[in-house]
Formats: C-alpha cells, structure tokens, sequence
C-alpha cells in the first residue's frame, strides 16, 4: 500500500465523522424505571422524528462537505483512467482511429462490451484533441472502410463516433490500418499516428505484430481489450423436409461439450435438439415431426460462450449449389460421342459444382427454372408464347442465357421467334470464307481466342444488324459480325454464339476457348445469382435493379449505388427481407468462422509505446470541486438556520 | 437483559422510617383500644341480610326471601370472637418504586399499612399473620398474638428486600397465594397489599376466591403518585421493573392513553374482587397512612 493509499483510505474515514457526530447528538433518551411501563403505549415521538429526518438531510450533506473536501485536498494526486493524446512539442496531430466493430468486439469486457469501451476510448481521444488536430475514423469490420475522413471539425468526428453501432462483421485489421495510414499519411502535421481500439482478433494469430513496420506509427490504445475466451458458432441452419442440418465451428480452445442444438419455432418452443459431437466443427442433424416441420424458424446453442449473439441462427430452406439447364438435342449429331451433348459434357469437364441437368425443351413455365443459375439452348427452334415469357422472366430475374444459333434457329416457324433475345430473324449462312479474330477478344476469351483463329466453320449465324448493334461483342468474325457477344437484360445477361454447340457445325465446341467461354459464362452466372446464405458483411450487389429495399435482424438497411448496381451490405447476423423491384426474395448473413478464433493477433513492441499516448491523464477538477463545496456548504447552513428555526418554533 | 433480572434492594423508608415508630402512630391514631371483632357469618346474634355470592354457605340461605322475592339472600349472625388478620404484602420489585415526589417506596408504604394493621389487631386480641409475595429474605409471620408478634411482624418487614417477578415467576405467586390461603382461616381478615401492576391475569379471580370462603378480603392497591399522574413530558423511555418492558415514547402524547389503561386494569381488580365479596381500597403513598389504615378497618366493619 502507497503512501497516498493510506492517506485516501484515512481521508475516507472521515467520512464516518458526522455519522459519528449524529450518533452521538441523537442519543437515546435516559432510561427511567417505571413499574407499570408495560401499560404506556409506545409512540414514536413527532419531534425526535422530525429531528431524525433533519439530522439524516444534515448528514448527508455533511458527508458530502467531507467528501468533496477530500477530493479537493487530492486533486492533485486525481488521475482518470481515460485516454488522451500526448503531443510532441504542443504540436497539432493527425490522428486516424480505427475502431473495431467486428462481431468478436461484442463480447464482454467489464460489464458492457468491448465495442461500447472502444467506442469510450474513442471519445476520450477526441475530448483531449484541440483545435487543428485532425482525425479521422476508420471501421475495422471488414470490408475496412472509412467512417470518416479526416477532419479538423472535431464536432463531425465526435458525432461519427457517437453514432457508431456494432455490427457482425468479421474483422479486417490489416486493411483499416491500410486505408487508415492513407488517410493520415498526407496529412501537414508532423505528428501522425494511428490509433487501434480493437480486440486484435481477426483470426490470424499467426500474421506479422500488428503495428511493425509501419510508416505511420500504430498504438494499440486499450490493450485490455485484447480478446479472451473461445467462442462456437451456429454457422448454418439448412432445413429440407422435416430434417434440418445445422453446422457448428468452435473457435480453438472452445469445446461442445454439454452444449445442445435446439430448434425453435417462431414462440420459442422447441420443436427438437440434438446434442453435436465434442469437436473444432459438428454438423447434427436434427429430425422434425411433420407438423413441425413448416414451423422451424431459428436453431440456438444451449450454453454460453464469449460472444452470444453466433449462438442462433435462422433456420432456412436448404439452398441449392445452383443449377445449369441444357436444353440441346444431339439426335441430329453426325459425329458419335457415344453419350450426352458435347456441351454437357463440356460442363462435366470443367468440374463444376453446379448440376447440370439436361431438359428436352426450354419450359413453358418460370417455375421450372427455379434452383437453375443459367440455361444453355443449343440451337432453338423458335419460342413458343409461353417459352418465351418464361425464358425473358428468367433473364430479367438475373438468370443468365446462352443462346447458340444454329441452322434450326434460322429455320424458325412463322410466331416462333427468338424474342426477347432477338428482335429479328437469323439467317443460316455459308462461312467458307471468314475466320474468328482473336484480336477482337475482350473479357472472359481474351487469354484464349488466339486459339479460334482457324475456327473450321462452314455456315454461321448472322444477326440482323439491329440486334447485332443490341449486343457489346466478346470476339468477332474477321468481317466484324459478332461471333460470341452478351447483352444485358434486366438483372440477367443473355450471351450469344453465332455457331451451333455441335460438332458437325464447327470444331469450336472441340477447342479450348469454348472451355473459357462456358467457364466465364458459368461465373458470371453465378455472380448475378447469389447465394441466399453469405457471410455477414458480404455485399449483395442487383445489378439491373432500380432498388432493393432490405430489411434484417435490426430493421431496415441502407442500400447504395456503385456504377448504377446498388447494393447490400448485411452488417447482422441474420434473415434478410429483401424486396428487389417488387420481387421478394429472402437472405442469410452468416457469421464468418474467422471470427470465432479470439486468439487475439500479436503486437509490435512500439505499438504500446507510452510515446503516442497517455493512458493515465491528471485532470484538474479543483474548480469544479471547489464550487460543489461552496454550494454544499451553502445547503448546511441553510439546513442548520431551519432547523434552528423549526426548534424554536417548537420550544416557543 | 438486565432489565429481565430481579432488582435486589433495600426499601426506600424515606419519611415513612422508622417502621415501628411510624405504625404504632398509625394505629393510636385509626384506634385505641380493644373492640368488638365483626365477624357476620354463623353464630348468635342477627347481623342483617346480604346478596348470595358463589361459595356461600347454602345453610344460611333465607328460604322466605327467595320465595317471597325470589332473590337469593345469605343471613348474617354477628359473633364475639377472635378475628386472625392474614396480611400478604407484595414485595416484588415493582413494590421498591418510589418516585420524585413520594414519600417513600410503595413496599415501605406498604409495610406501614400491614405493620400498624397489626397493631390495631394486636392491640384488639386478634391473632396476625404475615405473607409475603415475591421479596428477598422476607420470612413469613406465622399466625400469632401478643405484643412480641407486632415485633416479629415488624422486624420480618424491615428485613424484607423488595426482588422477584411476578410477571414472570407464576411459581412465586402460586406459593404466596397457597401460603395466604393455609394461613387465613374461615373468619380471618385478609388484607392484600400491592401494586396490583404485574401481576399474572387469572390472580384477581384466584385471590378474590378468598372472600366468599367466610373470609373478609380487603385488596389494597398501592401505587405511587408517579404512577396515578404519569408526569413525565417528552421523550422518555421507561424500564418496567418486572417483565422487563421497555417503552420509548412521547410522555404527552400518550399520557391519556395510559391513564386510561390503568384505570381499566384498577377496575377490573375491583370488580373481581367486590364481584366476589371483597372491598378494595386504593391508595397513594402520599396518602396519610392513618386515613388509609381507617379506611381498610372501616371496610372489615
């Protein structure tokens, strides 16, 4: 125990003085022998206790004299354990905080969580800036992004800070302290640092120390944050019939042991559980009675562990890996393969993990198309009506089309016609003469067109120019007419290929480009249809889409627009409503299993260096003590003058 | 707890020392000389009529009253004959009170009532005999005459210390009350002298049992002038000196509430024991102690 240990301890034995001084002027009244007390009733007496309630009044605001006479006595011991800027030479700073609102920063830290400290800490580097410091925030869930640039309007920053709330997202330290150097590194003062307020866990506990190496020096404000404990996490939730998959990872350390898997309904009754096997990963299986089974709206951990809010996760339709139809007939093949269409088995070496499933026609109805990424017609014979609404249905949903035109497209029946792909007919013409040019290969074929410069083609498919204008071209024929080319429909694409997917046509299904272009087609399909689970923080991009108006777990989420696509970025763990242009469609955010490794990420020596910062500020609150002694003072003396009158008022 | 143990004190005489002195003063002035003992009950001469209460002689009964007045009415004989006076005083701690403006303790008032008793008595031929209730070192006066038992009877309530819990200790009451009834035979005058204040509830019905048994009982209560005005003011907290009651209350707020509930506790003893029989004389130490002694003697006649 210190010297100033002691004496604050002494000093808060005054305290007790007045209570002792009260005590010792409300003594009991003497006590008299009285033989037939027993007959005399007790009554609290009116005056004492009027007395008692002055006296309290009057102790208590003697206490406080006492208190707040201490404190002034120490103030010049006072040290508060906030956070502030020490300057080099009284110079201005350029300071960028980066600030954690990954998921792991909801953990506990003291009884509030690690978000609402670093968020604290926050605010005490801003209340010790001054005028021409600048500051910036950055947010450290990832993707990093900045909350604010930097600033000398110290107002802003203070209100960007304030209105920070905490998010699911994993963490992306090494990119906040990327965008965060940038943000301070041009700045005129001399003095720049990077603040860190996070848990350090971003799930490489392995990576270099944080803060090495670093132009811009890094100071890890509140290593007291540093993450601890293990955390397991509901990673997913899959129903399928009355059955409902559910995925478990634990971070390290972190055991299933005693832990069940509940599924609940919306009332939160259990409708069933399971009990997941001691391991970093479990899947259980969980079996529903089937009146249960249409009922199921979340999955909950029992038990408890760092972070609570990983512990459920909503329970959905368990969602396809997506699909791919192929509507192609290889009955008119002169060249024997001896099994699927050569374009299927195109798919099948590309090893997908989609599933390829062949249709005999192009569906009447959108619903067939339901679960399929993409659909590939080889050849068309025209559309029917029905076909045709479906197929643009799909395009404009964001499915992706590709459309080979061959001899049967160009012989259509009068009313089946390839709208909305084309406006116009297609003719079937001789290419004895015309080559692919591979110099004219953009995208997804730019690697690998050199590979169609001899392109054996006899006959091909020509657009009218109308349509031919429609589409943006992939590669060309020598004579400039669109060999394969893509046009955007709605939120969907269609691309196109002037030569049928049939070896007796051409030899581009046999070439390795036609590999590339089913390669990319298949990506950008899988692109434009999004997965319904994705890790929380994930942008959900819609293309084509005027809007996308999404609600999750906390209510309404902002959308945003880049290069026209708007966006979605799901900051929760959660469902998500989304109404993109009228359609409904539902999401999952899942948590990423990187941040349930809380293995807190090392540090480099400098980034504690008292250097940058004083944890520990003396703060001068005399004046403030001071005038809280006057007024106490004043209130005694007033308390003592009524009550002096009140006992002469009763004695008169 | 130490209000729950007995208080061991001498008397307080105060101005009422010395006792023989003080009672011999006491009986010259209530009466001097022999008189005729007053014992209505069975014997020669016609004495009057009274109201039959429980535990009369049912020999005594006029039959002619009651079928002419259907009332039950005893017949009383006057006799001439020797008259034992059993006195039981109460020597419990309450008895050792004694307030500002007394006198005396109520036990050493007390002791001057049943020591000039005795001497009228004496001095009039009838044997006395002397009880104590509760006391420390309070030996009993067997039943006796002569002018030696005025000594006995003086000097036992000279050594009686007041002690003992009659709230308490049922046991003590019970041996003072068997004692009072084996040494008050049929025709003795039983005096009792106490405070009356803490005493168990069933001891009025127990000792006005006396009465009818051919016995006349005369109840005495003895309070101290603290006690009948309850002048205290303020805040007080007051010890009872038996039952180890503590009350802290404000004097003049209840003051009425007090006084209310002593004269209930005096009239409910007066009712049980005139029920009975029995006359009740109430008294304050200030009183003179020749009024109180005629007033005892004139409710036996």
């Amino acid at each position: 125990m210190t010297f100033y240990s002691a004496l604050a301890l002494a000093v808060g034995l005054l305290v007790v003085a007045p209570y002792l001084a009260h005590r010792l002027r409300r003594r009991s009244a003497e006590e008299r022998p009285f033989p037939p007390a027993r007959l005399v009733p007790p009554a609290p007496p009116k005056a004492r206790r009027r007395a008692l309630l002055e006296d309290k009044a009057l102790y208590v605001t003697r206490a406080a004299v006492v208190v707040a006479l201490a404190l002034l006595g120490a103030t010049p011991f006072v040290r508060c354990s906030r956070l502030s800027l020490q300057r080099a030479g009284g110079a201005s700073v350029a300071m960028a905080i980066v600030l954690d609102d990954s998921m792991s920063m909801r953990a506990d830290a003291g009884g509030r969580s690690r978000f609402v400290r670093a968020r604290e800490g926050a605010r005490e580097l801003l209340s010790s800036a001054r005028e021409g410091d600048e500051v910036a925030v950055v947010l450290a869930g990832a993707p990093a992004r900045v909350a604010l640039a930097a600033t000398t309007n110290l107002a802003a920053a203070r209100d960007t800070v304030d209105a920070l709330v905490p998010s699911d997202r994993a963490t992306d330290l090494d990119g906040a302290l990327v965008l965060a150097r940038g943000l301070v590194a041009s700045l005129p003062q001399l003095d720049r640092r990077v603040v860190v307020l996070s848990d350090l866990a971003d799930g490489q506990p392995d990576a270099p120390p944080l803060g090495e190496a670093s132009g811009v020096p890094v100071w890890i404000a509140l290593p007291e944050l540093r993450a601890r404990g293990t955390d397991c996490a509901l990673m997913r939730a899959d129903q399928r019939g009355a059955r409902v998959r559910i995925a478990i990872a634990c971070g390290p350390g972190a055991t299933l042991g005693g832990r069940e898997v509940f599924v609940e309904d919306a009332a939160g009754k259990t409708l069933g559980h399971a009990a997941p096997a001691n391991g970093p990963t479990s899947e259980v299986v969980v079996t529903l009675s089937s009146d249960d089974a249409t009922s199921a709206t979340r999955a909950r951990l029992s038990g408890a562990d760092a972070i609570a809010v990983d512990d459920s996760a909503p329970v959905v339709s368990e969602a396809g890996r997506g699909a791919i139809a192929v509507v192609a007939d290889s009955a008119d093949e002169a060249v024997a393969t001896g099994g699927a269409p050569i374009v299927e088995q195109a798919f099948s070496a590309l090893k997908l993990d989609l599933e390829v499933h062949p249709m005999p026609a192009l569906p009447d109805r959108l619903e067939d198309l339901a679960g399929d990424v993409g659909i590939v017609l080889d050849d068309p014979p025209g559309l029917t009506p029905e076909q045709r609404h479906a197929l643009g249905a799909f395009v404009e949903g964001g499915g992706l089309a590709l459309v080979a035109l061959g001899p049967h497209a160009a012989a259509a029946p009068l009313g089946a016609t390839l709208e909305p792909i084309l406006a116009q007919s297609v003719a079937w013409r001789e290419a004895a003469r015309v080559g692919a040019d591979p110099s004219t290969a953009v995208g997804v074929l730019l690697g690998s067109a050199s590979g169609l410069a001899d392109l054996g083609a006899s006959w091909r498919a020509v657009l009218a120019p109308e349509d031919a204008a429609a589409f943006d071209p992939i590669v060309k024929w020598t004579d400039g007419a669109p060999l394969v080319a893509r046009r955007t429909m709605g939120r969907g694409e269609t691309w196109l290929v002037t030569l049928p997917l049939s070896a007796d046509a051409s030899d581009l299904p046999l070439r390795p480009a036609f590999l590339s272009l089913l390669d990319g087609w298949v990506k950008t399909a899988r692109e434009h249809a999004a997965p319904r689970r994705s890790n929380v923080g994930t942008v959900w991009k819609f293309p084509g889409a005027r809007s996308a108006q999404a609600r999750g777990p906390a209510g309404p989420v902002a959308e945003t627009r880049e290069d026209g696509i708007v966006r979605v970025v799901a900051p929760l763990v959660g469902t998500y409503d989304i109404l993109v242009d009228g359609k409904r469609e539902m999401r999952v955010a899942a948590p990423d299993v990187r941040e349930i490794d809380l293995r807190p990420r090392a540090l480099a020596e400098s980034a504690l260096g008292e250097r940058l910062g004083e944890r520990r500020a003396a703060v001068d609150i005399s004046a403030e003590v001071a005038l809280a002694l006057l007024a106490l003072m004043c209130a005694e003396m007033i308390l003592r003058a009524l009550s002096k009158r009140r006992a002469g008022t009763a004695e008169g | 707890m130490s209000e729950l143990r007995p208080i061991r004190q001498a008397i307080d005489w105060g101005h009422l020392a010395p006792l023989r002195l003080r009672a011999k003063q006491v009986a010259e002035g209530v009466y001097a000389g022999m008189h005729r003992s007053a014992r209505r009950g069975a014997g020669v001469e016609f004495g009057g009529y009274r109201e039959y209460v429980v535990g009369d002689d049912l020999r005594w009964l006029d039959r002619r009253s009651l079928l002419r007045h259907g009332r039950l009415v005893i017949r009383q004989f006057e006799t001439e004959t020797d008259r034992t006076l059993s006195v039981l005083v109460d020597a419990t701690a309450s008895m050792a009170f004694r307030g500002p403006s007394a006198p005396g303790a109520k036990l050493a008032f007390a002791s001057l009532i049943a020591a000039a008793l005795s001497r009228v008595a004496l001095v009039g031929g009838d044997p006395v005999s002397l009880t104590f209730l509760g006391g420390e070192r309070s030996a009993p006066v067997a039943r006796s005459s002569g002018r030696e038992q005025f000594d006995r009877v003086v000097a036992a309530l000279e050594a009686t210390q007041p002690g003992g819990d009659a709230h308490l200790d049922r046991a003590m009451v019970d041996r003072a009350l068997q004692a009072l009834a084996r040494t008050s035979k049929r025709g003795a005058i039983v005096v009792v002298l106490s405070d009356l204040l803490d005493l168990p509830d069933d001891v009025a019905d127990r000792i006005s049992a006396i009465a009818p048994a051919g016995r006349v009982l005369v109840v005495v209560q003895v309070l101290d002038p603290a006690e009948v005005d309850f002048p205290f003011s303020g805040t007080v907290r007051l010890r009872a000196l038996e039952g180890g009651t503590v009350v802290e209350t404000d004097a003049d707020a209840t003051r009425a509430s007090y006084l209310e509930a002593l004269a209930k506790l005096t009239a409910a003893w007066q009712d049980a024991v005139v029920r009975r029989g029995g006359r009740f004389v109430r008294a304050k130490t200030t009183d003179d102690p020749v009024e109180v002694v005629r007033a005892i003697v004139q409710s036996i006649r």
